[in-house]
């Protein structure tokens, strides 16, 4: 497959790392350093030069190319390349945003492109499924925020009735959840009518993001873990900053946001009248005392240098916060965040690279996340017109060892029962084992 | 050869940066269009009989000046935002030195001293209402109705009307229209243009006193009031949206019925709400809009604290009750508040708590870009909320606490202009107070410290009516020539919103 890629920056360069040896690669980026760097590690053709220029992308080949992927930290750059690639090639095109709006046009298709996604958002969602359920294991989410996926720890001396030892088909389950496995002595199964839940299963959960922080309550020990997180200390009000206290704020969160540039917190104060914004330092204590950041249940660090990052987490853990999140500026930095004992650190260039890379492997599967190691997959498939299984009843599926968790149709999630159906075009979150995934491609 | 010539740099005086010229000959061109206005009265005069000269001179007298003023100077098109100042403290001297020709030119009656006739033409054009006229009977129908249109031209503001009409003015217009409306109003962010936003407020202005006349005349024709008639209908009209406050009766409203008091009333509400705001309401029909306008809602509430206090005193000093207790607390103080200044009853008699309720109301005002005076109902809104946030930030010092004015966020230069203006609101009102205590003092006449802050106020915030003898029965005529010259530059200050007057006192403002 011919790819050209526009953009060698971090999130250039990854996607780059992953896709150049099995695909003949053009990367097209201004910085000449970068283009040369990233050409004297991966076998890559470059051309130098500003990719929004119909110019420098029809010199770049792009009338040959079967994807054209936008990666460059300027949304509007990478909007302009889409449009040129829609018009100059056959292309499938893939565009890196960062503003929530045009992602928000691309779902309402006012954006004619194949692919778009913000890192912004993406770190979002990670960061408030990992705030929002508390007794996970592990979250994922899915199909923009309708559908998440959590693996729970099912506790020893949990007394939830209706639910503990009672057969599936009796029990009292939240609504628009469904238990997608059970993993039990290391052996994981698609649970079936009959089966129970018993204490000390590992379960995995497909449902809506309400439905999976009442699943959270239900095994969280009492008291003050059974809480959702409700009150965030958020530290640097940049773009992924700004979509992070956005998305906690849907959830309902109490945010408080420290920005150390008076002009950029007086933009957040402005935009977001829910927030108690304030202007100051990550390293100074005394406002962390007299503002009572230690009270906060959660701290969120996306300023845009990780040793500060680094230094306000932990001033924030001696000042009682018990759970910390980094947002990583640098690939590397993950490592060294969590080893100075923040508690999850996340890179979103790294997130954007792996999402388009995913794409760009297959763009039907819009999505996907691996679960017990790589022995289960969720997928997320868009079903074709010819598909055998569309227009049947969901209790008349074959049942194997794959099972239909959620189907987005017409930007909102079901949570199919039996007499639901499946319809072309919709979406489809499947839980599947990793050998199984190409006949559920096939099939559907 | 040419011959190399040097320069020497010219020595004198700094140059001026502001176009005189210009502002003059703008000046000059709206002085001219007034003299169109005298066509009213004329006719009327012909019509039922009066003299009918004074308003012909006046016409012509107008006129040639106007045009004088205008050859003499040039470049109107030159006015930018700098000479904008100049140009309306300009245009409120002028035009009330020519409406009051027709005063001093009748000769007898109350008005024939040339101070007075200009002191009654600046209340007039300022929409203010304080009268010198003490014997109404004298007043002839045209003169009558002279007195109440000055205030219908000067309430919506002639440069407004300029601003809709002329088409060079379209350059310097926003700075006009800027220091033309009544405090501070989001024109920045109107995105029409500016000259369909004047059009818009005078076809709002020209509809809403059609409709009030109307009303009035209906009133008048099913007999639900015996005195109103066709001509009453129109004088009130004129002064009820103006919310100027001037009556053809020397007792003002209370000579009229109960049904035309609350019509009168009703209108003055409604022409106390910012203009804008009516416009987006009834012509680009999103009604919503009024609900959601914090400014509006406070208008409201203090609309009904301010009548529930003057109700507590009538009833409870048992000066009247049932209707006419609530008729005349609403009257009162939405009459006073939005700064018309209409009277359905003498309040001086009302009472101490009445005078308080009355007197600080003079300080509220109507909406900003209504037609109404004094510090505006928005400022007192932005001064509250600017109050809020310095107690916030005494517990959070870090936080950033943006002011938000109905949904959007209030830019912090404005902010500081708020609070500017309150404060030189007050100093000036104290400085006027001052100065009509002593000049009373030394000219033997009997002014209490309370009416004499009460006249201050009323003057400064256009109200009109004060206390004492320059109540709303009463008049300004005791005052000594100083204290009417006092009061004149108060009306003026008021109507300008004190700041452009201020800033053509600067040596900044001069300089290039």
């Amino acid at each position: 497959m011919k790819i050209l890629l526009i953009g060698a920056g971090q999130v250039g360069a990854t996607i780059a790392e992953a896709l150049y040896e099995e695909h003949d690669l053009t990367v097209v980026d201004v910085d000449s350093v970068a283009l040369s760097e990233l050409s004297f590690r991966l076998d890559i053709s470059t051309v130098e030069g500003n990719g929004a220029s119909r110019r420098v992308l029809q010199s770049a080949g792009i009338a040959r190319a079967d994807l054209v992927i936008a990666g460059t930290s300027r949304d509007e750059i990478n909007i302009i390349a889409s449009m040129f690639g829609r018009h100059l090639s056959e292309a499938r095109t893939i565009v890196r945003v960062a503003n929530i709006e045009y992602l928000e046009a691309w779902q309402e298709r006012q954006v004619d492109v194949d692919f778009m996604v913000s890192s912004e958002v993406e770190t979002a969602y990670a960061i408030s499924s990992l705030i929002g359920v508390p007794a996970a294991r592990q979250t994922d989410i899915f199909a923009d925020g309708l559908v998440q996926i959590v693996e729970f720890d099912v506790p020893a001396d949990v007394s939830t009735r209706g639910i503990i030892g009672t057969p599936f088909r009796s029990a009292h389950i939240p609504d628009d959840s469904k238990v997608a496995g059970i993993i039990r002595e290391d052996r994981m199964t698609v649970p079936r009518g009959d089966d129970t839940i018993e204490l000390g299963d590992r379960i995995v959960v497909i449902g809506s993001p309400d439905a999976a922080k009442e699943w959270s309550r239900i095994f969280a020990a009492d008291g003050a873990a059974a809480q959702v997180v409700d009150d965030v200390v958020l530290y640097g009000a940049g773009r992924a900053g700004l979509a992070i206290a956005q998305t906690l704020l849907e959830q309902g969160a109490r945010v408080r946001v420290v920005e150390g540039s008076y002009e950029r917190a007086s933009f957040v104060a402005e935009s977001l009248p829910d927030v108690r914004v304030f202007h100051a330092r990550g390293i100074d204590a005394e406002f962390m005392e007299r503002e009572r950041i230690g009270r906060a249940r959660a701290a969120i660090f996306a300023m845009n240098n990780d040793a500060k990052n680094l230094y306000a987490a932990t001033l924030a853990r001696l000042h009682g916060v018990d759970f910390t999140i980094a947002v990583a500026d640098n690939t590397g930095a993950v490592r060294v965040l969590e080893a100075g004992g923040v508690d999850v650190a996340i890179n979103p260039r790294s997130v954007t690279a792996e999402e388009i890379v995913r794409f760009a492997h297959d763009p039907r599967i819009r999505q996907l996340a691996m679960l017990e190691g790589d022995r289960y997959e969720v997928l997320d498939i868009t079903v074709r017109g010819d598909s055998e299984f569309v227009g049947k009843a969901f209790s008349d599926l074959p049942m194997s060892e794959s099972l239909i968790g959620a189907i987005v149709r017409d930007g909102s999630a079901i949570f199919p029962h039996g007499d639901d159906m499946l319809l072309p075009g919709d979406r489809a979150i499947i839980f599947t084992e990793s050998e199984r995934v190409a006949t559920v491609e096939r099939a559907l | 050869m040419r011959q190399l010539r040097l320069r020497s740099p010219r020595v004198g005086p700094p140059r001026l940066g502001i176009d005189v010229l210009g502002s003059l000959n703008l000046v000059g061109t709206l002085v001219k269009y007034l003299s169109v206005a005298f066509l009213l009265p004329l006719f009327l005069a012909i019509g039922v009989g009066d003299p009918f000269w004074p308003f012909l001179v006046s016409a012509i007298v107008t006129l040639a000046a106007g045009l004088l003023m205008q050859g003499l100077t040039r470049g109107a098109d030159r006015v930018g935002i700098r000479e904008g100042f100049l140009v309306v403290a300009l245009i409120w001297l002028f035009l009330p030195a020519f409406g009051a020709l027709p005063y001093f030119l009748d000769g007898d009656g109350s008005l024939s001293r040339p101070l007075d006739a200009y002191f009654e033409s600046v209340s007039g054009f300022t929409a203010t209402g304080a009268t010198i006229i003490t014997d109404f009977d004298d007043l002839s129908k045209s003169f009558a109705l002279w007195r109440q249109f000055t205030q219908w031209i000067g309430g919506m503001g002639i440069l407004v009307l300029a601003i809709a009409v002329l088409p060079r003015l379209r350059v310097g217009g926003r700075y006009l229209l800027h220091s033309e409306l009544a405090g501070p109003t989001e024109l920045e962010r109107v995105t029409i243009s500016i000259r369909d936003v004047a059009r818009n407020l005078w076809v709002l202005y020209v509809a809403l006193t059609a409709l009030a006349i109307l009303v009035l005349s209906i009133i008048g024709w099913t007999g639900l009031d015996p005195a109103m008639d066709v001509y009453q209908a129109v004088a009130h009209a004129f002064t009820s949206i103006a919310l100027g406050g001037f009556s053809t009766q020397a007792g003002s409203l209370s000579v009229f019925s109960g049904a035309t008091q609350w019509a009168v009333i009703a209108f003055v509400a409604l022409a106390g709400i910012n203009f804008l705001r009516l416009y987006q309401a009834v012509l680009q029909r999103r009604p919503g809009i009024v609900g959601r306008d914090q400014e509006i809602r406070l208008y409201v509430i203090l609309l009904v604290i301010g009548s529930v206090l003057l109700f507590a005193e009538l009833v409870g000093s048992g000066i009247e009750s049932g209707e006419e207790a609530v008729r005349h607390a609403v009257f009162q103080a939405t009459s006073i508040m939005t700064t018309a200044g209409f009277a359905s009853a003498d309040y001086t008699r009302w009472g101490s708590l009445a005078a308080l309720t009355l007197l600080a109301l003079m300080f509220i005002g109507a909406s900003a870009g209504s037609t109404g005076g004094s510090i505006k109902v928005v400022r007192h809104l932005l001064m509250g909320k600017l109050l809020r946030r310095e107690l916030e930030q005494v517990v959070h010092r870090e936080a950033v606490i943006p002011i938000r004015l109905s949904g959007s966020t209030v830019d912090e230069r404005m902010l500081r202009s708020v609070a500017g203006f309150i404060v030189i609101y007050v100093v000036i009102l104290a400085l006027g107070s001052i100065g009509l205590v002593i000049e009373s003092r030394r000219g033997g006449i009997d002014v209490q410290a309370f009416e004499a802050i009460g006249a201050a106020a009323a003057a400064l915030g256009n109200v009109g009516p004060a206390f004492g003898f320059a109540g709303p029965l009463g008049s300004y005529a005791p005052f000594s020539d100083v204290s009417k010259g006092i009061l004149i530059a108060l009306m003026w200050l008021g109507r300008l919103e004190i700041l452009p007057v201020v800033v053509l006192l600067t040596r900044t403002y001069w300089r290039a």
